[in-house]
């Protein structure tokens, strides 16, 4: 039988459409593909709801279980996990509205709502760090920014996902340093161009070929961004003294124009009374 | 430029061994011939499209290469540790076919001229590798297709076929499943019913031909996602 690229394509789409018979769920459309599998808009029959429906093209058990328990608020919710008719694995999560984070850098997000952007993905990685879990898989794809401003980190890696180029850490073995190189890619990613020294500092250190020179966690590497964001030094770059020497005019400019005005009525009473 | 060779496979054990577990068990024919029925048209493309090869000599390159893998331990070799056996064999065609040029080249003209990989791609965007890739699929859906009729007449689900056949493999305007309805005297949602297991079974027979041809559970899941993601 030979098989025009239409046909073709079509049936990769339709014998790879979830049979939801037996479940409380109607499909939708689908709404993303990638890593282990395609993720569909789905309501919910019971709770009247839409959901998103992940359904695992491959044999991996325990994704599903490993995101329901990483409950975080930069996590998105598990409602349920289950087994299609035809044997793959589904799970059903909170239906996230909003842009993917590489849409949302197209945008006019200003630095700072980036840097937030960055620092609620970090303490998501963070998380589920101090659980045990890594993500294996972070990148602008990977991060949704709902329409209000909330941070979802999605697709929380298994052992068949071994990162993406550009986010991938040249590491042997992928472990938490590993996650913390893809979260300088991602800060590389959302910089300005040009970019603040000290930012790209920031994410070159994180991005350092070995792992040893990279931040020892997450929370060192929030550390420093909170640093160059209050305008002091941070660890990631040995400043020159005139940069250091705007720093501290910026971070003091009070300070400054009250000395100024103080001199300037010093002077002006000395001026006075020599009259 | 369509051939004939390496035509049908209708043998459908419900649960393929993979190729590891063939070789193993002392069935490399088998397992070769299952390679063969998958393999032979990506191949006969990549032969084609990467060195220029007419439909006659792309035709006898294609079947020199599985005659000289059947005559020498061509899956005792393969190290799944190192590449996917489609990327190995894909190699394989691809260090066979630069041989036999430079064979025949040294032969006609008694001293090795360097092979020139030409891309024939003026007719199309793809690469020989992609149209490897692309073959393979395709081949990997015909087999499927011909397991679910063959399938669907041995368990008397003749209609079945024909309400997929007429939807899933229109090549053009697909019918409305209210025509379809009307056609064959059923409920629409008998037309929906059947599509869902066509297509669920088909997606199995997909599945099983992929274990088929790969190593263990882990190239078949690097492949899952190759054919449906």
């Amino acid at each position: 039988m030979d098989l025009g690229d239409s046909v073709l394509d079509h049936l990769r789409q339709v014998a790879a459409l979830p049979d939801l018979a037996g479940t409380h769920y109607e499909l939708e459309c689908e709404i993303g593909r990638g890593g282990m599998g395609v993720v569909y808009a789905a309501r919910d029959r019971e709770l009247d709801r839409r959901v998103a429906l992940k359904v695992l093209e491959v044999a991996l058990a325990g994704e599903a279980q490993l995101i329901a328990k990483l409950e975080h608020p930069a996590v998105v919710p598990i409602y349920e996990a289950g087994t299609l008719p035809d044997g793959r694995a589904f799970y059903a999560m909170k239906l996230v509205t909003g842009l993917r984070l590489d849409g949302y850098v197209a945008g006019l997000a200003s630095l700072a709502k980036r840097l937030e952007v960055i620092r609620r993905v970090g303490e998501a990685l963070a998380f589920a760090h101090a659980r045990g879990f890594i993500h294996r898989d972070l990148k602008p794809q990977n991060v949704m920014v709902g329409e209000f401003g909330e941070v979802y980190v999605m697709d929380w890696g298994v052992d068949a996902v071994a990162g993406t180029p550009g986010f991938r850490a040249p590491d042997a073995r992928l472990d938490r340093r590993s996650d913390i190189y893809a979260l300088g890619g991602l800060l590389q990613f959302l910089l300005p161009v040009p970019p603040p020294p000290a930012l790209q500092a920031i994410a070159a250190k994180a991005m350092s070929a070995d792992p040893a020179a990279r931040y020892s966690d997450v929370a060192a590497f929030l550390l420093d961004m909170e640093r160059f964001q209050e305008g002091l030094a941070v660890e990631a770059w040995a400043e020159p003294w005139w940069h250091r020497l705007r720093r501290y005019g910026a971070r003091n400019a009070v300070l400054l124009w009250l000395l100024a005005a103080y001199a300037a009525v010093k002077f002006l009473l000395f001026f006075l009374r020599n009259l | 430029m369509d051939t004939a060779i390496g035509g049908a496979y209708h043998r459908f054990p419900s649960t393929r061994l993979s190729l590891v577990e063939a070789a193993a068990t002392g069935l490399p024919n088998e397992a070769l011939e299952r390679v063969i029925a998958l393999y032979w048209k990506p191949v006969y493309r990549f032969i084609r499209l990467k060195f220029r090869k007419d439909n006659e000599d792309a035709k006898d390159l294609t079947q020199g290469f599985f005659t000289t893998a059947l005559e020498r331990d061509f899956f005792a070799r393969f190290d799944p540790g190192k590449a996917s056996f489609r990327t190995y064999l894909r190699m394989a065609v691809e260090r066979f076919a630069q041989n036999q040029y430079a064979a025949a080249n040294r032969q006609k003209r008694g001293g090795d001229i360097e092979f020139e990989p030409v891309d024939e791609r003026a007719a199309t965007t793809e690469s020989p590798e992609q149209a490897f890739e692309r073959e393979w699929q395709r081949q990997l859906f015909a087999l499927s297709l011909d397991d679910l009729r063959a399938h669907c007449e041995e368990c008397g689900k003749q209609l079945h076929y024909r309400i997929f056949e007429a939807y899933d493999l229109a090549e053009g305007e697909r019918p409305s499943y209210a025509d379809l309805a009307a056609r064959h005297g059923i409920p629409e949602t008998a037309v929906t019913n059947h599509l869902a297991w066509a297509r669920r079974t088909l997606r199995g027979f997909v599945t099983d031909r992929v274990r088929g041809t790969t190593s263990g559970p882990r190239e078949l899941n690097e492949e899952m996602r190759r054919v449906w993601i």
